[in-house]
């Protein structure tokens, strides 16, 4: 057992565990977070996602012990019990989800994409969009309402911060 | 589809890591990115009694000394995609970074890592062996240089030993007159390749005057092309004959064959990937010519 | 009489269950918790066919934490059977653990228990079983050999059942025929792969002697029911929740042993426990899919007219028999649906269901049909090519266009749009087909367009299980509306949520019927406890049936509250209508009374009902579908770009012309049909479940078993014809599964088109593309 403190959507607790203990599990186990999902445990369907120090990481290819002293954060945090993120409004809006198993890992993957392109002031083409989410596989929706939420999300968040321009 | 027990160890330097691997030996292993390391945990293909969390080491360096572009090995794949030398210097690397897996595990996989997992169809061996890269390795014991050439035995087999650790890769900064290109065929964009092939080539006078090729997706381990490095020698770049280079290259191979690809595919696949990359970068080295 | 007024059905209504699976509060099976809880893990069959000679369980009783082990014969004589009630069929037993033998890779053997999973999973391999490999019955070729050994004991070969069906005269259309054309057409073996895994907790209270099991099924009744013949428990006191279910595809649409063992561990240790399946076990041991090879002889006339066909259907279902729907499912299935869209009256077909070591096949998003359209589909192109046709002109020649149709197994068609969807198809890929023709000439890069028309029967009746003979024996959709004295409703549906977007259509039914906003509705399902009995979500009956029965349960309702507002505004009880909240007077809208305030008096204020009216508000309605159930109709399209060289295959474009009837919520049904489609395109293009020659599992990880990215799937256009079915209450046809039927046809026919030649299986991927292309390649 070893003893780490992390820092898990703005909350600091020391814990002690085993070092075997996928981040996933900890989270799940130790802090309740539900919407942390595992759906292979080895990197390729990117459900368990959340962010290490604000980077999309796997949970599932992450050791608890190897976080002692980072902030985390999980879906949970991100626009709270009604999902109130642009970006969660838009998958709503665009049917972005189907039996949502997978969605909590398409938000924290997607979130800070979203920003980067508010910040940069442009809307991807879809091509970059379906890049920036191939590492995560969604068996519901075809992606097709994903890209459009995306889209949305980069649109409406561009016009809530001040109307920078944007092509189509 | 969980681990087995290990200990977990924090390397608080380098001399500690090597330390901590020297005294576990076999049962060791320096944790990179752990985006190969432990999804084998996970399935219990891999189960190793310690772990030496190297990530913390200050070995996410890319620093350009002389005529060597030093890798430090904890340098995260997305990084030379942002990096200006790779981009304007090692336009081949570059190429081929964009075929590493996904946008996630690009942003946590170390070079170090990629390097001593060996994967036979990963790109940044492969591209290590089409510079002619140094692999830096060392152990509680110092230093040792190891050719890229020289590193790759086979699949997840390499020339390190127990307790010996990546630290960097030294590329050459190819010369002012030199272009390459890396080509790619997975099934999906972030598969590992089926086959891929990297080529580079220095020109003088509108001509080529050497080549290096790499091909994975053949052997178990990433080879040269010498039959098609030996085929461009001397050709114009407007009229490599890339089409025969690759040939020449596919008539003296014997590809494995699995689920994903037959043989024949693969050799077909070599000579076309082959042909394109050459014809790739000789079209890169006239448009250089050009500016 | 409301007809003018907006509606909620048809609109675009957005999600109500979004918000729990967006913000992470949603509830899957491994987020039961439960106090003192047991975690199991599998120590599943290495060998594909082997006897076992001695399971050693030693080791554990060194570990430094308590476990407990069962193994069959702990367990012997509980199984799950699925007979198919013909005296043709040979019958399986799977045991919950292997017994004396094991008979696919992943099959389990023992089950350990701890109380931590990662605790468990250690234990699990001390586990040591010492078999005597047997030899492997591993393709379909060697379960059709005689010489090869039994897989069961009592067997006569491998066979699990071979039948036939049969209409009109075939012979006739033999000899009329001006070209017979035969081609032998093979789909993969697949797997259905909900993103999350299996899982079931059981907990037992002696006490009480409720048995309560949460599982991740798309049939929680059926579950139940199971678990209760099979243990020999009332089905009063079990009662099985299906909580928030991470994809189902028809996977989750079987019993399985798990879900019997798991709580029988439950009573037998009388602790909770948890087993929640990893995905190495799922990719192996959960159930398979497809795994077809049809021959198909076509007689067609000289203008082209497709006169007869002859199918001849084998189907590789693996080791066992799954319940409900049975051995003889997909081979049934494929047999029943090949005649298709297409009028010809003489067809015979026989089929298959052969036993091999591999993980049972069970029902998977289409079931048979995109096999059976694959052949089918293909065929027609063969037989497009072969006689100069445009594969639109052979099929608008043959489609059905007068409807009801008897097909020539006597089915009856409801009215469709099968040459209005072709006539449309054609016209938007005008200028792809135009450019399809052009590239012709390259021996680098090729495109092809191809189509694929299929019906799809769906909200199946009871008359079409009794048929089948299997033991899903029913197909009837239960729903309860109740309403509450503050005038909120709650719908109680024995369907199971799974993505369907349940919670929010059936409140939009209700919401019309009962004039309250769909806000207002609360939609329970996926539990036994407070759902009426019914057979769950599959079958593209969600819509059609479970929105019927909420309809027609909401009607009762409706009728009651009209006539408590006739009675309270003096008025005669048809000229009530119910809208925005209040029950009004027909044209006169001064004229009301609150819907809540009806609810109030008919469950408090009871003394102002009319006289002789019983209080309450509650009704309930069972809905099952009309003999034939309903014919959905699609047409898919194709284009693709291939580059020669590589065999890299891009697919450019992809569309749907569908009409599902009455359309719901536009929404949901677009959801549903790309969703399937990219299945499909899975199918067609990546997904492949291999075995090697001992029968061992080699895709059985996301690292070989490989479905669509994002970046491999263009935007798919969906395009709707509506054709209301007078069949079901609100005039929708199912639609869950059409999506995933079409693709590979399209797909291989847009391969064959781009080729110039015969597509004869899939999965097309580079290898198999690069090799079709080999003569274009070469010809250079
Ligand atoms: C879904 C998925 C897709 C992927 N696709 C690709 C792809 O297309 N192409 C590709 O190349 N890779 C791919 N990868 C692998 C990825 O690039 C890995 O990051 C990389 O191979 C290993 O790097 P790492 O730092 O994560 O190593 P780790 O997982 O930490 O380690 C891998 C091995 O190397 C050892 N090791 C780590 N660092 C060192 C060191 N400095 N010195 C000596 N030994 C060391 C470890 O002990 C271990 O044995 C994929 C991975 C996943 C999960």
């Amino acid at each position: 057992m070893q003893e780490i403190e992390l820092e898990v959507n703005g909350v600091r607790r020391r814990l002690s565990v085993e070092p075997r203990r996928l981040l996933a599990d900890v989270l799940r186990q130790e802090f309740g977070l539900s919407g942390v999902h595992i759906g292979c445990a080895q990197g390729a369907c990117g459900c368990c996602t959340v962010h290490i120090e604000g980077v999309p990481r796997l949970s599932c290819l992450t050791f608890a012990v190897q976080c002692d002293g980072a902030s985390i954060r999980t879906v949970e945090s991100i626009g709270g019990v009604r999902a109130e993120h642009l970006l969660q409004e838009a998958f709503r809006s665009e049917h972005g989800l189907q039996c949502g198993y997978c969605t909590p890992g398409y938000i924290m993957t997607l979130v800070p994409f979203v920003s980067r392109m508010v910040e940069e002031a442009r809307m991807p083409e879809d091509e970059e969009i379906r890049e920036a989410m191939s590492g995560n596989i969604c068996r519901c929706t075809g992606y097709h309402g994903i890209v459009a939420a995306v889209r949305k999300a980069i649109g409406d968040q561009m016009a809530a911060s001040g109307g920078a321009n944007h092509a189509g | 589809m969980r681990p087995t027990p290990f200990e977990y160890h924090r390397a608080e330097s380098l001399d500690h890591a090597l330390a901590l691997l020297a005294e576990f030996g076999e049962e060791g292993r320096p944790l990179g990115g752990g985006q190969s390391l432990v999804p084998m945990m996970n399935l219990r293909l891999a189960r190793p009694a310690h772990l030496v969390d190297i990530n913390g080491l200050p070995l996410d360096f890319i620093e350009v000394e002389g005529d060597v572009l030093r890798v430090g090995a904890l340098v995260r794949h997305e990084r030379y995609l942002k990096e200006k030398v790779i981009g304007e210097r090692f336009a081949a690397f570059h190429d081929a970074v964009q075929w590493i897996g996904h946008p996630t595990i690009r942003s946590r996989g170390t070079i170090g890592g990629s390097i001593a997992h060996a994967d036979p169809s990963a790109e940044l061996p492969a591209v290590a062996m089409l510079y002619g890269a140094t692999i830096i390795a060392r152990s509680a014991n110092g230093e040792r240089r190891i050719a890229a050439d020289d590193f790759f035995l086979g699949a997840y087999m390499t020339a390190l030993e127990a307790g010996e650790m990546v630290v960097a890769v030294e590329f050459p900064l190819p010369p002012a007159h030199s272009a390459g290109a890396f080509m790619e065929i997975s099934e999906r964009r972030s598969d590992f390749a089926t086959v891929s092939v990297g080529a580079q080539i220095t020109f003088s006078g509108g001509s080529i005057t050497g080549a290096r090729i790499v091909a994975t997706g053949v052997e178990l381990q990433p080879i040269r092309a010498i039959p098609a490095e030996e085929a461009l020698s001397g050709k114009p770049l407007s009229a490599c004959e890339a089409r025969a280079a690759g040939r020449a290259f596919a008539e003296g191979i014997d590809p494995i064959s699995d689920n994903v690809a037959s043989s024949e595919y693969r050799r077909s696949l070599a000579a076309e990937l082959t042909s394109r990359a050459v014809e790739k970068a000789c079209q890169r080295a006239l448009e250089a010519g050009q500016e | 009489m409301q007809a003018d007024r907006p509606r909620h059905v048809g609109a675009r209504v957005q999600r109500v269950e979004d918000t729990r699976l967006l913000s992470g509060t949603a509830r899957y099976i491994d987020d039961i918790r439960l106090p003192n809880m047991l975690h199991l893990s599998f120590v599943r069959a290495q060998y594909a066919h082997a006897k076992i000679l001695e399971i050693d369980t030693d080791g554990l009783a060194d570990l430094a934490y308590p476990t407990i082990v069962f193994t069959g014969k702990d367990t012997a004589g509980i199984a799950v059977t699925a007979h198919q009630d013909f005296p043709e069929m040979q019958f399986s037993e799977q045991p919950v653990l292997a017994e004396d033998k094991v008979r696919f890779v992943g099959e389990p053997v023992a089950a350990v228990l701890a109380d931590d999973p990662y605790d468990a999973e250690d234990a699990a391999e001390l586990v040591f079983i010492d078999y005597d490999p047997l030899t492997v019955v591993g393709t379909m070729a060697q379960a059709r050999d005689p010489e090869m050994p039994a897989i069961f004991d009592n067997w006569k070969g491998n066979i699990f059942i071979e039948r036939q069906m049969k209409g009109g005269d075939l012979d006739a259309a033999k000899a009329e025929a001006a070209h017979v054309i035969r081609r032998t057409f093979y789909n993969q073996r697949q797997t259905g792969v909900p993103m999350e895994c299996r899982g079931v907790v059981a907990e037992y209270d002696q006490a009480s002697r409720v048995l309560t099991v949460w599982t991740s099924t798309q049939i929680p009744h059926l579950v139940r029911t199971y678990i209760c013949e099979e243990l020999g428990l009332p089905e009063s006191r079990v009662r099985v929740v299906a909580p928030d279910v991470g994809g189902g595809f028809g996977v989750k649409g079987q019993v399985f042993v798990e879900e019997v063992l798991v709580p029988w561990l439950a009573m037998k240790t009388g602790r909770p426990v948890k087993w929640i399946e990893d995905r190495r076990e799922h990719m192996m041991a959960s159930i398979h899919a497809r795994d077809h090879e049809h021959t198909l002889e076509a007689y067609v006339s000289a203008e082209g007219r497709l006169l007869g066909l002859k199918a001849d259907i084998s189907v590789d279902v693996g080791a066992y028999s799954t319940y409900p729907f049975t051995a003889a499912g997909d081979p049934g299935m494929a047999a029943k649906v090949m005649p298709g869209p297409y009028d010809f009256q003489a067809y015979e077909a026989t089929f298959r269901a052969l036993a091999t070591n591999k993980c049972p096949l069970g029902t998977y998003r289409g079931v048979a049909r995109p096999s059976a359209v694959f052949s089918l589909e293909r065929l027609m192109d063969e037989i497009a090519a072969e006689l100069g046709m445009d594969p639109f002109e052979i099929r608008l020649k043959n489609v059905i266009r007068d409807f009801p149709y008897k097909n020539v197994l006597g089915f009856t068609y409801d009215p469709g749009s099968y040459a209005e969807s072709l006539e449309k198809a054609r016209d938007l890929l005008a200028a792809d087909i135009a450019e399809a023709a052009r590239s012709k000439a390259s021996s680098d890069t090729r495109i092809g367009v191809g189509c694929a028309l299929f019906i799809e029967q769906g909200a199946h009746g009871t008359p079409d299980f009794t048929r089948r003979r299997v033991p899903i024996e029913t197909g009837y959709i239960a729903a309860r509306v109740e309403m509450e004295p503050d005038g909120e409703v709650i719908v109680d549906v024995g369907l199971q949520n799974h993505g369907q977007g349940h919670e929010t259509v059936m409140a939009q039914v209700a919401a019309d019927v009962l004039g309250v906003d769909p806000s207002n509705v609360y939609v329970r399902q996926g539990d036994t406890l407070t759902t009426p009995y019914s057979v769950g979500t599959w079958g593209s009956r969600g819509g059609p049936l479970g929105g019927g029965a909420v309809h027609e349960a909401s009607k009762i309702l409706a009728e009651k509250l009209r006539a408590i507002a006739g009675h309270l505004l003096q008025t005669d009880k048809e000229k009530i209508v119910l809208y925005g909240g209040k029950a009004q007077v027909d044209g006169a809208e001064d004229r009301f009374i609150e819907i809540r305030k009806l609810c109030r008096i008919a469950l408090r204020n009871v003394d102002q009902l009319p006289e002789g009216m019983i209080p309450g508000l509650e009704a309930a309605y069972s809905l099952d579908g009309s003999a034939d159930g309903t014919y959905a109709n699609a047409l898919h399209a194709a284009v693709v770009e291939i580059d020669i060289k590589t065999g890299k295959m891009k697919l450019r474009r992809f569309l749907a012309v569908e009409d599902c009837g009455t359309i719901l919520n536009p929404l949901i049904v677009d959801g549903q049909v790309r969703g399937g489609i990219v299945q499909g395109i899975g199918s067609a293009m990546l997904e492949h479940f291999i075995y090697d020659e001992e029968c061992q599992p080699l895709s059985t990880s996301f690292a070989d078993y490989l479905m669509p990215l994002a970046t491999e799937i263009p935007n798919i256009e969906v395009h709707h014809i509506e054709t209301p079915t007078p069949r079901t209450p609100l005039g929708a046809k199912g639609l869950g599964e059409g999506g995933a039927i079409g693709p590979a046809a399209a797909i291989a026919n847009a391969v064959a088109d781009a080729l110039g030649i015969s597509v004869l299986k899939t999965p097309l991927n580079g290898n198999e593309i690069w090799r079709l292309a080999t003569a274009i390649r070469e010809g250079e």
